[in-house]
């Protein structure tokens, strides 16, 4: 999911870059020596899992997994983001040059979001709060993504506005296929590594 | 699925001789040219100048195309739903949805824009090494950080791109079948769990490795890069292009495909 090249006005896509550039710097903050590696290799993680195609019907959906990246990276989620973003425009010509600030905007801010969502679980306490935490980070970190897309296509212009009504559509099962994957991908991790995930005592990253 | 964009980095042509910092700043600012065009005429020579030279580079043909399929599925689509969803008046009525010109003018400009840019970008990062272009990269300003990050990343997605093909081998020879089913989505989840355990656990050895090589977060590279004046005279012709392109575009002497846009 992303931003074509060739579609945005240079004032949308220049801006996307100075914010995107901003808020990495921010998520950059602190950053040990230690993590460069972490990062880059979870990052590649990513990378690779968004090629896997869950069947949906006929048709099959790319697994986007930006919830994901923010419960286990948390802000640090945001530079990974960043990093796919400029392989996928490098490897794929996916998105392209000019739009890297604007798509990694899009999904990074989804990945934060999924961030927030997911340390709300400290607030309450049941069983299994991880699957449901993860569920809601997953759905709500793609739906972020999808309304922020929906957005700039009609920010864009009238003649987008039927497409980005079409991407809202199509984000509802994305949206449910992301909750269920991201829940039982955090439960499962909860059970066995709970350390990589973000918030627990004696994860590497807060 | 291809991912070394970089294979065919070894061929001799002139692109593959150019220095890759200049290559990358003046193609970059030929990308960014291309991106600020808003009428059809001159994306087209856009278009033109960018396969020739896409030519130039010397890619074989099936590389190239294998690349361009992935960007042909996302853009050729356009061509169906622009002139469909363009709203105001329509031509003419097909299955019951106006058929607007203007929306087809507006998707011949994206997608001949967009095919540009890739074309350069292809040019631009399929001639040189992976860790050359991003060594060009740094010598460009670009944080170092962020060019060891993309290294490692760059690295490390063939590493797991092998070990989920084999996990998957793996899945299906104890009968896993991927439906439209929440076993198969909660199947999923686990799979990539396992496959970020694996890696974190793997980024732990990798780490104290680099460590117990002196590794203190640089990254020394033994590539230098050494530009001569023709390494010049390249950038130069292709920022003539570049200033030419976007010139005549807001000479005005084309249509722009505007109403509704920009």
């Amino acid at each position: 999911m992303h931003i074509s090249e060739g579609i945005l006005p240079l004032s949308v896509w220049a801006s996307g870059y100075a914010v995107a550039v901003t808020v990495a710097a921010v998520s950059m903050r602190n950053m040990d020596m230690e993590e460069i590696p972490k990062i880059s290799v979870l990052t590649a993680v990513f990378f690779i899992a968004s090629l896997i195609k869950v069947p949906l019907g006929p048709a099959s959906i790319h697994l986007i997994l930006n919830g994901l990246l923010g419960v286990i990276l948390g802000r640090r989620a945001f530079i990974a983001i960043m990093l796919g973003i400029i392989l996928q425009a490098i490897i794929f010509g996916h998105g392209g040059i000019t739009v890297i600030g604007i798509n990694t905007l899009m999904m990074g801010t989804g990945a934060l979001v999924g961030y927030g969502v997911w340390r709300l679980r400290h607030l309450v306490n049941f069983k299994k709060k991880e699957m449901i935490f993860g569920a809601l980070a997953g759905a709500i970190g793609s739906v972020t993504s999808g309304s922020m897309l929906a957005a700039f296509l009609m920010t864009t212009g009238q003649a987008f506005n039927t497409i980005a009504e079409g991407v809202l559509l199509a984000h509802i099962p994305i949206m449910i296929i992301e909750a269920v994957v991201t829940g039982a991908c955090a439960d499962f991790l909860h059970r066995i590594r709970p350390d990589m995930l973000t918030g627990h005592r004696k994860s590497g990253y807060q | 699925m291809a991912l070394d964009i970089d294979r065919y980095a070894h061929v001799e042509s002139p692109i593959q001789r150019w220095d890759p910092r200049f290559k990358i700043a003046a193609l970059g600012l030929f990308v960014v040219g291309i991106a600020l065009i808003k009428t059809i005429p001159v994306a087209v020579m856009a278009l033109v100048l960018a396969g020739l030279i896409l030519l130039l580079t010397a890619l074989p043909f099936h590389f190239v195309w294998h690349g361009m399929s992935f960007v042909l599925i996302f853009l050729l689509p356009f061509f169906i739903v622009m002139p469909l969803s363009y709203p105001g008046q329509s031509a003419f009525e097909v299955l019951g949805l106006g058929f607007a010109w203007e929306g087809l003018r507006l998707a011949t400009l994206i997608f001949t824009k967009a095919m540009a840019i890739v074309f350069v970008t292809f040019s631009m990062f399929g001639s040189s090494r992976f860790d050359v272009s991003m060594l060009a990269l740094q010598h460009l300003k670009c944080p170092k950080i962020i060019v060891q990050m993309l290294l490692f990343t760059y690295r490390y997605t063939f590493v797991f791109l092998e070990e989920m093909e084999r996990m998957f081998v793996s899945m299906r020879a104890r009968g896993f079948i991927a439906r439209t089913d929440g076993r198969t989505m909660k199947v999923m989840g686990h799979f990539v769990g396992t496959l970020l355990i694996r890696s974190f656990e793997r980024t732990d050895r990798v780490y104290k490795a680099m460590l117990s090589k002196g590794y203190q977060g640089e990254f020394h590279s033994m590539v230098t890069f050494s530009a001569g004046g023709l390494d010049g005279i390249k950038a130069v012709i292709v920022l003539i292009m570049a200033s030419a392109l976007v010139a005549l575009d807001y000479s005005g002497v084309f249509n722009q495909a505007v109403q509704g846009w920009y």
